[in-house]
Formats: structure tokens, sequence, C-alpha cells
């Protein structure tokens, strides 16, 4: 069937987080649907593509930006960031350390990167290699709701690249607010209302995000 | 947003695919006579199939004792003229053909008196035995065609039916025997060439050893050595003549290594101890800061060269680079560790002894390119790319439009490159080969390689659009080979209106006011 009014978006998205939690594996998973123990470190930056065939009249065209972690390189990976339009930000729920990064990236992202209409970039929170059995999140699920309201996180999700655990899910869950937050240009007159907040309210289908 | 135009459907698809044509050509020309070989390399992943591929070389290129391996092997099989590499390895040619063995016309006899046994007729001499013996060389391909007469039930041919039916027979048999020899010549000009190119390393080698390294002050800089350099460094002079070519600067010696190496120990001892008591929340900010470094060591070790299976965890190799880079760690706080040097203190220990290794180490990261990466300074990094693409522009302007129109700058492709030297996106052998004559002619020669690559790919890359484009560089196809690319790495002028490299980026550092906004990559045209 050929599609004539068919609605084109493109996105780019970043994926940032702390060296070695997994946004390289999470990607290959997404995009090319396998998983390998031997991906070499990142340097620099990786692309991938994945195009979603949204609806009936939409295609999303996902441009991932998988940037190195090493904190090292944030001078250098500020211009990585301009004009994307949303975010994955990864941790390793074996790494502690890698969790307590997460705010930093936030931080960091929020201070280079604004959307047109001046809000932040629609982010979402992924606690990666969940299947590893040594979650330090064990049962906090409703802290971390707080966490990510708090951060100004869209949601959160728990990922494994390697069992393919809610990769998609949270991509359906990033790319819905990013449509939202597209379609609602009016709002962008105040600021300081914690917007993914409400986005999330409006949005009921998007069930994981702050499960309880 | 304004997007890019639709990528051609199958352009990724592309690039699979020639990676697994690649796999099976670097397979076979993989030497056959490695301890290695075939038989005891573990199945490697489906994913990453050259990671395999650079096993291969890696083991060819590893450390002294398969050096020597290789080299001993080598000679040796000179005096056997032809013969080992091809009988070696009978079998595991599927849907190749099988290379002719003396006992194969008997075969085919055998052949024939089962079927004549199973159809009930008793085996005779065939007829056409006699008019075979003109022919020296069967052909393969017609061994299974038997011409025979009608079984006695059916009426008996014509004679031009018959005679028609030899001659078709004849014509084919000969039709066969041509195109045979055709491709066992082809076969043996292949072979003629590997055997050459061997003769050549083994040549190459002799003169390195006996005439330049014993004068190397004095012959480095001839126009002699520096095109037998040009050519590639026999693997077992590779890493003695890194060692030279960078030198030793900082005069570190073995000693100070061992040094270095027992803080670093005596660190990562402590860094266990505390890290396994309390492994949460608030450790000092500076001390975290340093242990930081080295258990990203530790993360990014497991990640360099994860195929090859010498650096993991339980590897041959895995301490000698995680001692490498914590003594680095140590001997230079203010670099620390930076990611990309997991990948060229792993090429550089599989070619030189551990203290060795640590001295080309410490003494190339030492040198102002190397430096300005690794320390991260970003203005620097900045005019490096801006020398780049004045040579960019320069040798390939079509395609220097091509990426300005998408904003798709240096920091998206070099920084891997640069900061790796090549080493994780080259296959492993063209790697060490950019790095010969990098030790030959200095940082230069990092960029113009940077610049044969896109001129290798430029009518490739001229279809693309900014993402592919991306993809493409930032994982660059395994089937490439170094004849072709240094062909374009040859075709690359390093002069801008008679100004060299040097020259460009000293007069880059010189108007330092120009602003560094210029580099930012978008996603859209």
């Amino acid at each position: 069937m050929q599609k004539h009014n068919q609605k084109e978006h493109l996105y780019k998205l970043l994926v940032i987080g702390d060296l070695g939690v997994g946004k390289t594996s999470i990607i290959k998973r997404y995009v090319h649907q396998n998983f390998s123990p031997h991906y070499r470190a990142t340097i620099g930056v990786d692309f991938a593509l994945k195009v979603l065939n949204w609806d009936a009249e939409t295609v999303v065209r996902l441009q991932l930006w998988d940037i190195a972690g090493q904190e090292r390189f944030g001078n250098m990976t500020r211009v990585y960031y301009r004009e994307a339009m949303g975010a994955f930000i990864v941790f390793d729920v074996t790494r502690p350390a890698t969790f307590e990064a997460v705010t930093k990236w936030k931080e960091d992202l929020d201070s280079k990167l604004v959307l047109p209409n001046g809000k932040p970039v629609p982010t979402v929170l992924l606690a990666n290699k969940c299947d590893q059995g040594i979650d330090v999140l064990m049962n906090n699920g409703i802290k971390m709701d707080q966490f990510c309201k708090e951060n100004g996180f869209v949601g959160w999700f728990e990922t494994s690249a390697k069992e393919n655990i809610n990769i998609n899910e949270a991509s359906r869950c990033l790319v819905k607010h990013i449509i939202a937050s597209e379609s609602d240009p009016v709002q962008s007159i105040e600021p300081d209302i914690i917007k993914p907040h409400l986005n999330s309210s409006k949005i009921v289908s998007c069930s994981a995000c702050f499960k309880s | 947003p304004a997007a890019p135009p639709p990528a051609p459907p199958g352009f990724t698809d592309v690039t699979l695919n020639s990676r697994n044509t690649y796999e099976v050509s670097r397979r076979r020309s993989a030497p056959e006579h490695l301890p290695h070989g075939g038989t005891a390399a573990p199945a490697p992943p489906p994913q990453e199939p050259t990671e395999r591929a650079r096993h291969w070389v890696g083991i060819a290129g590893a450390g002294n004792s398969f050096a020597e391996f290789f080299a001993r092997n080598f000679f040796t099989k000179k005096s056997k003229e032809l013969k080992p590499a091809v009988q070696s390895a009978p079998g595991w040619k599927l849907f190749g053909k099988v290379p002719p063995r003396e006992n194969l016309p008997k075969d085919s006899k055998i052949i024939q008196q089962e079927y004549e046994a199973r159809t009930g007729r008793m085996y005779k001499p065939p007829p056409p035995s006699a008019r075979r013996k003109n022919i020296e060389f069967e052909p393969l391909s017609t061994t299974a065609l038997i011409l025979e007469d009608r079984p006695a039930n059916l009426p008996a041919k014509s004679v031009e039916e018959a005679l028609r039916h030899r001659q078709e027979y004849d014509e084919m048999v000969a039709e066969a025997k041509k195109r045979e020899i055709k491709e066992a010549h082809k076969r043996k000009k292949i072979m003629r060439e590997r055997f050459k190119q061997e003769e050549n390393i083994a040549s190459a080698m002799v003169i390195w050893v006996n005439e330049i390294l014993p004068n190397w002050e004095g012959m480095r800089a001839t126009r002699r050595v520096r095109e037998l350099w040009w050519q590639g460094l026999p693997p077992s002079v590779r890493g003695k003549v890194w060692s030279l070519a960078v030198g030793n600067e900082l005069n570190i010696t073995p000693e100070l290594y061992e040094i270095f190496l027992s803080r670093a120990k005596e660190r990562w001892k402590s860094f266990s101890e505390t890290s396994s008591e309390n492994d949460t929340e608030d450790a000092g900010a500076s001390v975290a800061d340093r242990e930081a470094s080295l258990e990203l060591i530790k993360l990014d070790i497991s990640r360099t060269f994860p195929s090859l299976y010498i650096f993991q965890k339980g590897g041959p190799y895995h301490d000698l680079l995680h001692s490498v880079l914590g003594a680095y760690t140590c001997y230079r706080p203010d670099v620390g560790y930076v990611q990309g040097m997991s990948f060229i203190a792993a090429v550089l220990i599989l070619n030189l002894e551990e203290a060795d290794a640590f001295i080309a180490f410490a003494n190339l990261l030492n040198k102002p390119c190397q430096l300005a990466f690794f320390r991260v300074d970003h203005s620097m990094m900045l005019k490096y790319f801006a020398a780049f693409e004045v040579f960019f522009e320069e040798n390939l302007p079509k395609l220097f439009l091509h990426f300005k129109s998408y904003s798709l700058t240096p920091d998206i492709y070099l920084i891997d490159w640069i900061f790796t030297l090549y080493s994780k996106s080259l296959p492993l052998d063209l790697a060490c080969r950019v790095w010969d004559v990098f030790c030959r002619d200095g940082e230069e020669f990092l960029f113009r390689t940077g610049l044969g690559i896109l001129r290798l790919y430029e009518d490739i890359l001229l279809q693309m659009d900014f993402i592919h484009i991306a993809q493409f560089l930032t994982k660059l196809p395994e089937d490439i080979t170094s004849e072709k690319l240094f062909s374009c790495i040859a075709a690359i002028q390093m002069q801008n209106s008679n100004k060299k490299w040097a020259q460009v980026f000293a007069s880059l550092m010189k108007d330092n006011k120009e602003g560094d906004k210029n580099h930012s990559p978008a996603p859209k045209n």
C-alpha cells in the first residue's frame, strides 16, 4: 500500500551515560536485534538509524548518537548535543557509581541543550543490565519514580540489551514525549512548569512510565 | 524538523554484506602455517566476524615468539617450494573446486565400475580410455560424463549419431580442459604473487636487519629506506623500527617502568580493598577521580580488540595491557587514562616487549598531536581539524562541499581515527601499516590517511546523506585492502599553495582569535 500523505519525522536522539553501562549494546539491540558481549569501546561518537512506522500516516526516523562515556570527553562531546530532540541517559544497575553520575549527565545535558521553545529535551532514564540479578534498585521503583520527577526525566525503564527487555518500550515512550512536545508549542511561555509530569499524565497509554 | 532525503534502502545492508565477503577473503589470505591456524581458533561470535580475521593478523604480528615462529616457518617453506600450502588444506572447500589429485582418474573408473555393476553389466575397459590417452590432463568437471553405448535392450545408435556424440563429447572435454587449465594458471599466479610478496618481505627483512638497523641514524632519512618503509615494515622488525622512530625523548628506562608499575599495583590493591568495603555513595572526590581512572582501565581492557581473545580476562595479554596502562597513569597523572589509549597500548604490546611497549607508549603520547587529543584540549583539537579541512578542500573539493552541506564536521569521524591511530577502525594489519608510515612521517600522516580513506570511498560518500556518511565513516567496511588504501593515500597531496602541513598548522595556531564555534555538527541539511 502506497502511503501518500505519510508524514516523516526525523529525530536526533542522544544516548549518554557513564563508560561501560551498555549504550552501544542497547543501540545494537534496538537497531540490529542482536547482542554481543564483545563490543569495542566507543571513541567519540557512533551512529545508528532506526526507522519506525509510528502509525498509519507517520514514519519516524531516529538518528541515534552513541556518545563516548568518559567524563573527560565532556567538553568535546558538547558539540554532539546540538539539535537533539530527545535523550536516553543510561546507567548500569550493577555499578552504583554509574547511577550517581546520572544527575551529572542530566545537568550537563540540560545546560548545553534546550528545545527551541526553551524547555529541556525529553529524556528517558534506562537502568540497564537488569538481567544481572545484582540490581541496586531492587524494589525501589517508587523511589525511582520520585527521582525521575525531581530530575525531570519523562520516564524510566529497567532494560537489558542482552535479554532484550524494555528497549522498544523505552524508545516508544521517548518518541511519544517528543511528538507531544513538538505539537505543543503553545505552552512554551511558561518554561518553569514541570513539563514532563504534565506530559506523562496526558499520554495515558505510556503506561510503563512512572510505573509503580 | 527538516529531514534529510530518505536513505536509499539497503545502504546498511550493503556494508554488512561486504563485511562477510571480507571475512572469507581474509581467511583465505591468512597464512595457513600459523600455529593457530583454522583448527585451533575458537569459534567466534557471529556478530563481528571480522574480528576473527583480525585474530590471524594479530597473532602473526604478535609478540616475539609468534614472530619467530612466523619467520621460521617462512624459511622452511621456501625450500619446500610451492607445494605445502596447497596440499595442507584438503577438504573444507564445499563450494570451491577440489584441487586436482593424482588418484582422481582412478576414482572415476571406480565410479564407472560401480555404475556398471549396478546396471548389471560386466566391467570391461571402456573404449574411450584408449582415446583418452592423449589427454594428459583429465578435466575434473567431465569425469562424471561417461560416453557409453546404449544399453543392449535399446536399439543401437546409428553410426552418424554415435560419431556425432563422440565428437560432442570430445568438444565438451576439450572445452572443460581449457577452462580448468586457465583456472589452474590463475591459481598458480595467485600463489606466485603471494610467494613473491612473502619473498619481498623476507628480503626486506634482511635489508632491515643487516643494513638499516645497524646504521639507523645514518640511513633512516635516505630515500631508499623511506621507500622501503612505505612498503610496510616486516612484522619481525616492526616493533624495533617503531621504537627507534618514536624515540625516547623522555629517557624512560625499564627500571623506571618497574617503579611505576609497582606503584600502580599498590594502588590497585588499596583500590580493590576500599571499593569492596564501601561500594556506595560518597567517596572523596579527588580519590574517586583517580580511582575512576583505574576502574576505567579495567572496563576498557575487556573492550580492546575483544575478539582477539588475548586482552580479555584470562587472556595471555590481559595483565600486560593492564600493567602498561596502569603504569602510565602513575607516570603521567596529569594525563591519566583516556579512552583510546587501550587500543594504542594493545597494538604496541603485540609488537614489543613489555618495557619497550611502555617506553614507546609514553613517548608516543607525548607527541604534540597525541598530547592535545589525550588531554582533550578542545581548542587544539579544533586547530588540527581545521588544518585537516584545509587539505580536505584542496584534495577532494567535491566531497568537501558535500560534507559542508550536511554540516558534517571532522569531529564526527576524525576523533575515533586520531585517538586510536586507526587501530580500531581499520583491520589490524592495515592499521599497522599506517603506523609504519606514521612513525616515518609523523602526525601529518594520520590526517593524510584520513583523507586517503575519504578519497577511497569518495564516490560512495557522495551518494549518501548525513546519517549514512556518519555511520559509514565510524564503521568502515572491513574489506578495505592495503593496496587500495595506500594508493589513495599516496594520491593525497599534503601541499596547500606551497604550504606544507606544518606550515598550515602553524598559521592556524597564529590566528587564535578565530572562534571555535564553527565546528558544530547538526543532524540535518
